[in-house]
């Protein structure tokens, strides 16, 4: 285990490196690497006469926390923005328009700086784990060392390729973009791998797979194919874009405050809708994403599912239900103002729909939000005839949690739909019959959850989960991969009747992003804290019980005290990195310039993405 | 001052900072500083609302073998595991219920031999048995029934025989499981009484 932390301590340092001596760090890490081998061994045979350490005054679980929460945060926006800057990349080198290569390679600079606080974190945190936690680390390292060989070559590649992509950007135009868009992908397969390994890990602790028979390879491998490896992967995958997305739309929110001129209030407006664009684009199928994984959980072990969603974790998700309902209010909103500052006069003809969506929010939520029993005195509960409300407890189950959320994935959807359609008239002779086949098809998808939703009252719960609730999801999905396409071809040949324009935002659009970064950043807290307490008094489910002090899960309102601390102390770092980031762009500034003319689009420009771009800005 | 007021105070106090800082200051970054802290202030005294339940392990009772005399002593401990360290009562009803995850177990004890009820138990692929309802169609249930005997629950031999001597009198059969066999097993084994009460969960 200890050399793992050494070559992640080391890999901390590779920031003030130069790209040229990267070869000679690669060769210093093998010999490293061989060494350390052996001292793993004889590290993981002492660990075992001592099972715990603490840190007195703080105790050693709120280190962890805090240190992994932070590792946590950081390492999914360092393994998300890849993934979009790479796409944008893609983007302007098909569209042959430099501001999304721009835009990409802002993105990066954000990744590059991020990236050593997220080794250093990692390091931090591995120290911590083999001071504190000597039995557990020496048993994971006996189960999974062969995979903490791949994680360090994983990590090699993966710095290597981001030097390079990201230094190389400038000298690899013309015709090396192909090579660095390579580079790109390769960066992203790296990433994912990085990803993958220590979730088999973490994954393992809740539902371990144990060989005793086989090479230290088949035991690891076995241990790694655990049942929910691949539903966390895929879940972390796309939160991981969502989170990327949500920061870069605070990030752009915050400099579109700060802005001094209207061109820095043009460009950082249009990042920050980039950036809710991600961020909505990710959130869409990650409910059913998380719908799969807690599938898998209830197939793996029905005790761990039932302490998640009915046990003392069970109004953890009605935390969860506002957190996410207010992001979902927040993503909306911020489409709705794009409406109404970017397209002048649009307003008027959305106004109604605006209304209309922002009701179906408010009853989703409240729906959503409502616990299956409530908080009531002994006095009220036998009034109550229990502690199920007569009225509201109907909604408090999960067919009427699974259908509201649908619902709010498809309005979510529609105002994307509307932005994008905002200031455009069609010009297609089908325009109009496939805008009604479109308003149809809305309005039986919207039926049909709702019917599904009522009917799963009536049926056996195993029908409803196997059948009605994935059928709600196909029919949301149908609607998404639908809509899309169609409205993409409508909009190639329709005529912009309301220019767009950027850099008008109010204010509080600044705040409507940056609020739905900190929502992200809560709920990832927050259901980091239901993974580890879903294990309850196991490091390792069923197979090595946590005998210490901390062999309990805090009630939630301390475990959101401490959510919310993390959430504040990681925006901070990452306030503090990105302004390191770009203090080199002030000092590029000439002092003298004076603030260009408020931009106007010129007639006849297409937009690249949905909602439009502002003017070429190089 | 209990932990959730102190909590709360602390909440409050963050809020009401937040508060101050964009009533007067105008600086932009420290406004967004100030935004942010209000609604992680305002989320922790939401979550700080909500009722309070900490997760705690299962205490470790001794359960003295000496100490069971009759039948009747060690049912009486084998309803302690049934709603405890065995986790039964978690998807089991005793009774009807539409909403139990799993079969209802009122006069299982009757019904079956004590012999089918521990290859139930410890082998509970081996015979699916679905007439479970007492009436009507068998009804088919999503939850597979985990080996008792091995972890996470991982009961002991005497502990078993407790729960089915627990199951055959709440069925009002007499106990056919003989003391001195579930002595001989062994000597001493431990109970964990956990506390799985789920009161105010929504």
């Amino acid at each position: 285990m200890k050399n793992h932390g050494i070559i992640e301590n080391l890999k901390s340092l590779v920031p003030t490196v130069k790209p040229s001596s990267l070869f000679g760090w690669s060769v210093f890490w093998v010999l490293v690497l061989l060494p350390a081998l052996v001292w793993a061994q004889d590290a993981a045979t002492q660990a075992m006469s001592v099972e715990y350490r603490d840190i007195p005054g703080l105790g050693s679980r709120n280190v962890v926390w805090v240190v992994a929460q932070q590792h946590l945060l950081l390492a999914g926006f360092v393994l998300g923005v890849p993934i979009f800057a790479w796409v944008c990349e893609i983007v302007g080198w098909k569209t042959k328009e430099a501001r999304y290569d721009k835009l990409a390679k802002e993105f990066t600079k954000l990744l590059t700086s991020a990236y050593a606080t997220t080794a250093l974190f990692g390091g931090i945190l591995l120290f911590l784990l083999i001071g504190l936690y000597p039995k557990l680390m020496a048993y994971l390292s006996d189960i999974f060392f062969p995979s903490f060989i791949v994680y360090c070559l994983l990590f090699l590649l993966e710095t290597v390729t981001l030097y390079l992509y990201w230094y190389g950007w400038d000298a690899m135009q013309g015709n090396k973009k192909t090579f660095h868009l390579f580079l790109g992908f390769l960066l992203n397969v790296f990433a994912l791998g990085i990803m993958i390994v220590p979730n088999a890990w973490a994954t393992f602790q809740a539902s371990p797979v144990v060989v005793a028979e086989g090479t230290a390879i088949d035991r690891a491998w076995a241990a790694t194919w655990n049942p929910t490896w691949w539903p966390v992967n895929i879940h972390r995958l796309i939160a991981n874009v969502v989170l990327g997305g949500f920061i870069c739309g605070a990030y752009a929110g915050i400099r579109y405050l700060l802005a001094a001129s209207q061109e820095e209030r043009e460009h950082y407006d249009w990042m920050g809708y980039v950036g809710n664009f991600i961020g909505v684009f990710g959130m869409l199928p990650l409910p059913f994403a998380g719908y799969w994984l807690m599938r898998e959980i209830y197939q793996y072990n029905q005790q761990m599912g039932i302490t998640l969603m009915g046990g003392f974790l069970a109004w953890l998700f009605i935390l969860q239900a506002m957190l996410i309902g207010v992001l979902f209010l927040g993503a909306n909103y911020y489409f709705w103002m794009g409406i109404t500052y970017r397209i002048p006069g649009s307003e008027r003809s959305y106004r109604r729909p605006i209304l209309a969506m922002l009701i179906v929010l408010m009853v989703c939520l409240g729906v959503w939000m409502t616990p299956h029993s409530l908080v009531a005195s002994l006095e009220e509960a036998r009034k109550m005839g229990g502690t199920h409300h007569p009225l509201l407890g109907v909604f408090g189950v999960m067919s009427a949690k699974m259908t509201v959320a649908n619902l709010m994935i498809l309005v979510t959807f529609m105002s994307f739909i509307m932005y994008w359609r905002a200031g455009k008239q069609e010009t297609a002779g089908w325009a109009r019959i496939a805008k009604a086949v479109m308003g149809a098809l809305l309005v039986i998808a919207g039926i049909a959850v709702i019917v599904l939703g009522v009917w799963g009252y009536f049926v056996p719960a195993i029908i409803r989960i196997n059948y009605f609730s994935v059928a709600q999801v196909l029919i949301v999905l149908f609607v998404m991969v639908t809509f899309t396409p169609l409205t993409a071809i409508l909009m190639k040949s329709a005529k912009t009747t309301t220019e767009m324009v950027w850099g008008q935002m109010p204010i509080r659009a600044g705040y409507a992003l940056v609020s739905n970064a900190v929502m992200v950043i809560l709920l990832m807290s927050l259901m980091g804290y239901a993974r580890s307490s879903s294990r309850v008094h196991w490091h390792i489910y069923g197979v090595m019980r946590d005998t210490s002090d901390y062999a309990y899960s805090p009630a939630l309102g301390y475990a959101a005290a401490f959510m919310s601390l993390n959430t504040f102390v990681f925006c901070l770092l990452v306030a503090f990195i990105f302004w390191v980031a770009t203090m080199g762009d002030k000092g590029k500034k000439i002092p003298d310039q004076k603030e260009p003319e408020p931009a106007k689009i010129p007639a006849g420009v297409t937009p690249a993405m949905a909602g439009g771009s502002p003017r070429e800005q190089d | 001052m209990s932990e959730v007021a102190l909590l709360q105070l602390i909440g409050l106090t963050v809020v009401g900072f937040g508060i101050c800082i964009l009533l007067f200051i105008k600086a932009k970054f420290l406004r967004v500083v100030g935004f942010v802290v209000i609604v992680l202030g305002t989320f922790t005294l939401i979550a700080l609302g909500v009722p309070q339940m900490p997760s705690l392990p299962p205490a470790i009772e001794t359960f003295d073998i000496a100490e069971v005399k009759t039948p009747d002593d060690l049912a009486s401990i084998g309803q302690k595991i049934f709603f405890s360290k065995g986790q039964c009562a978690l998807c089991h009803s005793i009774g009807p219920s539409e909403s139990a995850r799993c079969p209802d177990l009122k006069g299982i004890g009757a019904k079956l031999a004590p012999e089918f009820i521990y290859e139930s138990l410890t082998d509970p692929q081996a015979y699916i048995y679905l007439d479970f309802r007492h009436e009507g169609l068998p009804k088919e249930y999503p939850a597979r029934m985990p080996y008792i005997h091995k972890n996470p629950i991982a009961l002991s031999q005497q502990e078993i025989y407790s729960v089915i001597s627990f199951l055959q009198k709440m069925s009002g059969e007499p106990i056919s499981i003989k003391v001195e066999d579930v002595m001989n097993i062994g000597k001493e084994s431990e109970v964990e009484v956990a506390s799985l009460t789920v009161n105010g969960a929504p």
